[in-house]
């Protein structure tokens, strides 16, 4: 470093208020404010305001839209599938997320370092080239159906893509690495004696994992699960090509009649209905989390 | 005992012994060599600086770790295979590591039910005594974060006496705490330790602490017991200057070591002549350095001194005052003084003779 740099920052400081603009803090929040407004809660109203309306010309506003999806078993029957599967999901990932990030935990500081890599690999690819991936692999001529025949255990290819269980699969390799991450930051601040403090008292291992450390990891996992859930709900792309369509979900019903039906009002509605159910059970875990004192601790 | 019925009534307090333990981390030795036999019913201080392995040791008794070399014995029984909770070891850490998502009462119990064999009743019982004990019977419903620091130290102290351990292993404990806080714990430790009769280790970096709780010390330096001996001892007759300087305050002159008469006196290099009348732990006619603590230095006239000085400051510390001065050879020295019957302190740039109080303990090191 040279003086120049130090002597120019000198100089901007007492320059800054003779610019006649006192900086405060709550300034600070502008910039993503005025974003977040333009591009959130902007669209988001919008969304709203478009979905109380029954008629494609936005003339007459009633809650028209709603009345119609929530009196339809049909409609009923997609938005239930859409939250079922994003519970699916979320159960299977924290069934391997969590073992996952419980062995990064416990690794040295070098396997740690490969784990990571492993863990954090699939966030680099796009959902889309990973969905693309599980095409390549679950379908009729891909490596799970070709491996299979040839060792002799098929005699026939099986139809593994296109299944509900093949969209749970590959949504729960997809979102992976969101329960991971969350967990994996839990673990490394829950003190190393306490478990050491466990097992001088006479727990064994098991003890001392399903007592200590499990109870100590819930904020990781409810965050972790939260996150996965949020967004295996919403996964349009791999909810579509890996189902491809066989079972409609919520987000492909948006695209549906948004794009092919070109009812507006209809699909606004259906996206407001889709979101006020995953916040409607964001929240609710978490009261039912916070309730449950001793198990979520802080 | 009477007094206070616990758990540990059931238990007589173990022996521990070391039997040339040594632990290495990859090529660093922690600890080396370590040969200790703790009395039944003892307590033990570990003192030394951090890195010592004085940590590293007090793990391997609790079986936290297992030592690369040599055996541990507990109450007669070789426990080097034997996990933490078969060693009837139990370990208070410095942090307490207590369970933050319980109670302090499910904190205490947690211990027995890891145990099994008791029915809920009989380990309430156990609780309850337990917070007797500690004097926690109105925070049994707290959790941990919402106790001072003394307090969950005592609940820590809790869950560990209610396994009824033979052996209490205690880490630091008091590092956490602050300095009148700290006084008031190491009497309720000791006065516990004392009532349940159990052989304790205590690791410590507190010199202060180790001499005033410990029935003996073993000062460790880089993996090795420097010395080993009861507090007065340590104190007194240092073993090495590593000790000396570790262990309270010294003074060190240098000069050397002459016959004198029957005696011996040491002939100091900033002047003056210092009778020893048995030198040690060096005894050899040489090179040498003396150490006298500061609490064993007088002020007389310039003219009756063994040494002349400059007071350069002068720190009042309530019951003491410190001061530090300049030999005239060379050199600083400190010397501390009672503050009984109002002595006021020597200003700065006051001349100085200093003399060693008579019989005053004196320890020569070679040089």
């Amino acid at each position: 470093m040279t003086a120049v740099p130090s002597d120019a920052t000198a100089a901007a400081v007492p320059g800054a208020p003779a610019a006649g603009l006192p900086l405060r803090e709550w300034m600070l929040v502008l910039p993503l404010a005025v974003f977040f407004t333009a591009f959130v809660l902007g669209p988001l109203a919008l969304l709203g305001y478009v979905s109380l309306h029954t008629d494609v010309s936005l003339e007459t506003a009633n809650l028209g839209q709603y009345v119609k999806f929530l009196g339809d078993g049909f409609n009923r029957g997609v938005l239930w599938a859409t939250l079922w599967l994003g519970l699916k999901v979320t159960l299977l990932t924290l069934l391997i997320g969590y073992p996952l990030a419980y062995l990064y935990s416990v690794s040295t500081p070098r396997w740690q370092k490969v784990l990571i890599l492993l863990i954090v690999l699939p966030l680099l690819t796009s959902a889309v080239v990973r969905t693309f991936a599980w095409l390549v692999i679950l379908g009729r001529q891909g490596i799970v159906n070709e491996a299979l025949v040839a060792i002799g255990l098929l005699e026939v290819p099986a139809k593994l893509l296109y299944t509900p269980t093949a969209v749970v699969v590959a949504l729960a390799q997809i979102e992976l690495p969101l329960m991971v991450l969350p967990i994996i930051t839990v673990l490394a601040g829950i003190d190393p004696n306490l478990r050491q403090a466990s097992l001088s008292l006479g727990a064994g291992s098991w003890r001392t994992f399903l007592q200590v450390t499990l109870p100590l990891s819930a904020p990781g996992i409810l965050a972790g699960c939260l996150l996965v859930y949020a967004s295996s709900v919403s996964a349009f792309v791999t909810q579509t090509l890996v189902g491809g369509g066989q079972q409609m979900f919520m987000p492909f019903y948006i695209y549906q009649q948004a794009i092919q039906a070109n009812n507006y009002p209809f699909s606004a509605a259906i996206a407001m209905i889709l979101l006020a159910s995953v916040l409607g059970i964001v929240v609710a875990t978490n009261l039912l989390a916070r309730r449950m004192r001793g198990v979520v601790n802080g | 005992m009477q007094s206070a019925p616990t758990a540990t009534d059931a238990r007589s307090p173990s022996e521990v012994v070391l039997d040339r333990v040594t632990h290495r981390y990859g090529s660093f030795t922690a600890v080396q060599d370590i040969r200790l036999a703790i009395a039944p019913g003892e307590f033990l201080a570990l003192l030394g600086p951090s890195g010592c392995g004085k940590t590293t040791l007090l793990r391997i008794i609790a079986g936290l770790m297992r030592q690369t070399d040599g055996h541990v014995t507990i109450g007669g029984e070789v426990v080097d295979a034997l996990p933490p909770n078969e060693r009837g070891a139990g370990i208070v850490f410095q942090s307490y590591a207590l369970f933050p998502h319980m109670t302090v009462a499910a904190n205490i119990e947690y211990g027995l039910r890891a145990r099994g064999g008791m029915a809920k009743a009989a380990r309430m019982a156990m609780v309850e005594r337990m917070l007797d004990l500690v004097r926690m019977r109105d925070h049994a419903a707290r959790l941990p974060r919402q106790l001072s620091g003394g307090q969950q130290q005592r609940v820590a102290l809790a869950r560990t006496l209610a396994v009824s351990p033979t052996v209490l292993l205690l880490d630091e404990p008091f590092g956490a705490l602050d300095k009148n806080l700290r006084l008031g714990m190491q009497i309720e430790v000791k006065r516990l330790q004392r009532e349940l009769g159990i052989t304790t280790v205590m690791v410590t970096h507190d010199q202060e602490e180790a001499l005033s709780m410990a029935d003996r010390i073993a000062v460790m330096s880089e993996g090795r017991i420097e010395q080993l001996g009861t507090p007065e001892e340590i104190y007194d007759r240092p073993r090495s200057l590593f000790v000396a300087n570790f262990v309270g305050t010294a003074n060190l002159f240098r000069g050397r070591l002459e016959r004198e008469g029957e005696g011996f006196a040491v002939q100091l290099d900033a002047g003056g002549r210092l009778p020893v009348a048995s030198p040690g732990p060096c005894s050899r006619v040489g090179p040498v350095s003396v150490s006298v603590r500061p609490e064993h230095l007088m002020f007389v006239p310039p003219a009756q001194g063994l040494l002349v000085a400059t007071v350069e400051l002068a720190l009042p510390l309530g019951p003491t005052v410190v001061h530090e001065l300049a030999l005239d050879g060379g050199g600083k020295v400190k010397v501390t003084l009672a503050r009984t019957g109002g002595h006021a302190c020597l200003a700065a740039g006051m001349r100085t003779g200093l003399a060693v109080a008579p019989c005053a303990p004196v320890s020569v090191f070679q040089a």
